[in-house]
């Protein structure tokens, strides 16, 4: 059913992270909160799982100790968020965040397929507003890596952010991340 | 709502079940006021006074032609679908008030919106909503419609007699224009 006009229940981080401790979901349940609303993430097929794989071995061995590379693990983003997304890069260990998510990462990567266009516009607007300097969407569809840095507040954005600095490279090109800008990342070795 | 429904993104669909159970565990603030429509957890919005005020009226005409067999239910859960549990402003269920201690009614003789702000909703998702359960599971309709429109002064109630009128079998039996 298409609903418009209405509102639908927002909920926020805490009352979502209660309905998990609640066993409120199914087991199988891929879900993450996004600005609000309880998001169901899409089965991955086996390029994005294969991307997912790859980003992760590189930026572990990028980033190197003192990191920790998680993969679709929830993250603490503010107050009505916890999204999980494919990559995330957290300063210390796996250990540091066994009580608490995780809240600000140096850098995330969403491997796109089909949520291109919400990677795009709603979690990077989302990403935007939380602050993250770092956010890449690696793109299957257009073998592109999208870099997006510098958030600024932007009015009519979804989320009232957005990324002032925005660059498209392509398999041949590497990319250094912010905190760790003196190792260059092929772009070729995280595509499928 | 909106932007999300042009993305290909998908909100968590709940099943009733899973809305009944989160309402067991308290998983929404008392104060909260919340309706399951098509799997979404739609807000109801305040209502003022003109919208108190239809509910009042229709409770006491409805009251007045069903009879003691009859409970008239304000804002009280309905188990309509799999993904549904509205609790419409007026709905009609028969039994005595003890009949749903185990679960909630599903088929009510007849579903009253009083519609301001929400007429939208009312007359689109909801109607079709309410309308999918009268054809699918009573067959011959006993939908019947009732306007009531406020002037901003004063209710109009367009219903005409509704003296025998505790059991439609014809759509729109029984409703006046």
């Amino acid at each position: 059913m298409a609903v418009s006009s209405v509102r639908t229940k927002h909920w926020t981080r805490v009352e979502y992270e209660r309905l998990i401790d609640l066993g409120a979901f199914r087991p199988g349940e891929r879900l993450e909160l996004v600005g609000g609303a309880v998001v169901v993430r899409e089965p991955q097929g086996g390029p994005h799982a294969t991307a997912v794989g790859l980003t992760e071995d590189a930026l572990r061995q990028a980033f190197g100790a003192g990191w920790t590379v998680r993969t679709h693990s929830p993250i603490a983003l503010d107050e009505d968020s916890e999204p999980e997304p494919d990559i995330a890069v957290v300063p210390g260990s796996r250990r540091d965040h066994r009580r608490v998510h995780p809240s600000h990462p140096v850098l995330i990567v969403e491997v796109a397929d089909s949520s291109l266009e919400f990677d795009r516009r709603e979690k990077a607007s989302l990403y935007a507003r939380a602050g993250i300097a770092d956010y890449w969407i690696l793109n299957l569809g257009g073998q592109a890596l999208e870099v997006y840095r510098e958030p600024v507040p932007a009015p009519y954005a979804r989320y009232g952010h957005r990324y002032g600095a925005t660059i498209t490279l392509s398999a041949g090109d590497t990319v250094c991340p912010l905190s760790a800008p003196t190792v260059a990342v092929l772009v070729a070795d995280l595509l499928p | 709502v909106r932007e999300t429904a042009k993305s290909p993104v998908r909100t968590k669909r709940w099943t009733r079940l899973e809305y009944e159970r989160l309402i067991d565990l308290g998983a929404f603030a008392p104060d909260e006021r919340l309706e399951l429509l098509g799997g979404q957890l739609v807000v109801r919005e305040p209502q003022g006074r003109p919208h108190a005020t239809g509910i009042r009226l229709v409770a006491r005409a409805l009251r007045a032609v069903f009879g003691p067999d009859w409970n008239i239910e304000a804002h009280l859960p309905v188990a309509l679908d799999e993904e549904s549990e509205p609790e419409p402003d007026i709905a009609v269920v028969t039994g005595g008030p003890r009949d749903y201690i185990e679960s909630h009614p599903s088929r009510p003789e007849l579903v009253v919106e009083v519609a301001l702000a929400s007429l939208a909703l009312d007359r689109g998702e909801k109607a079709s909503l309410y309308a999918g359960l009268e054809w699918q599971t009573i067959g011959s309709s006993t939908w019947s419609r009732t306007s009531w429109r406020y002037t901003g002064s004063r209710w109009l109630t367009r219903t005409g007699p509704m003296a025998g009128a505790t059991r439609r079998r014809q759509p729109f039996a029984g409703a006046t224009r």
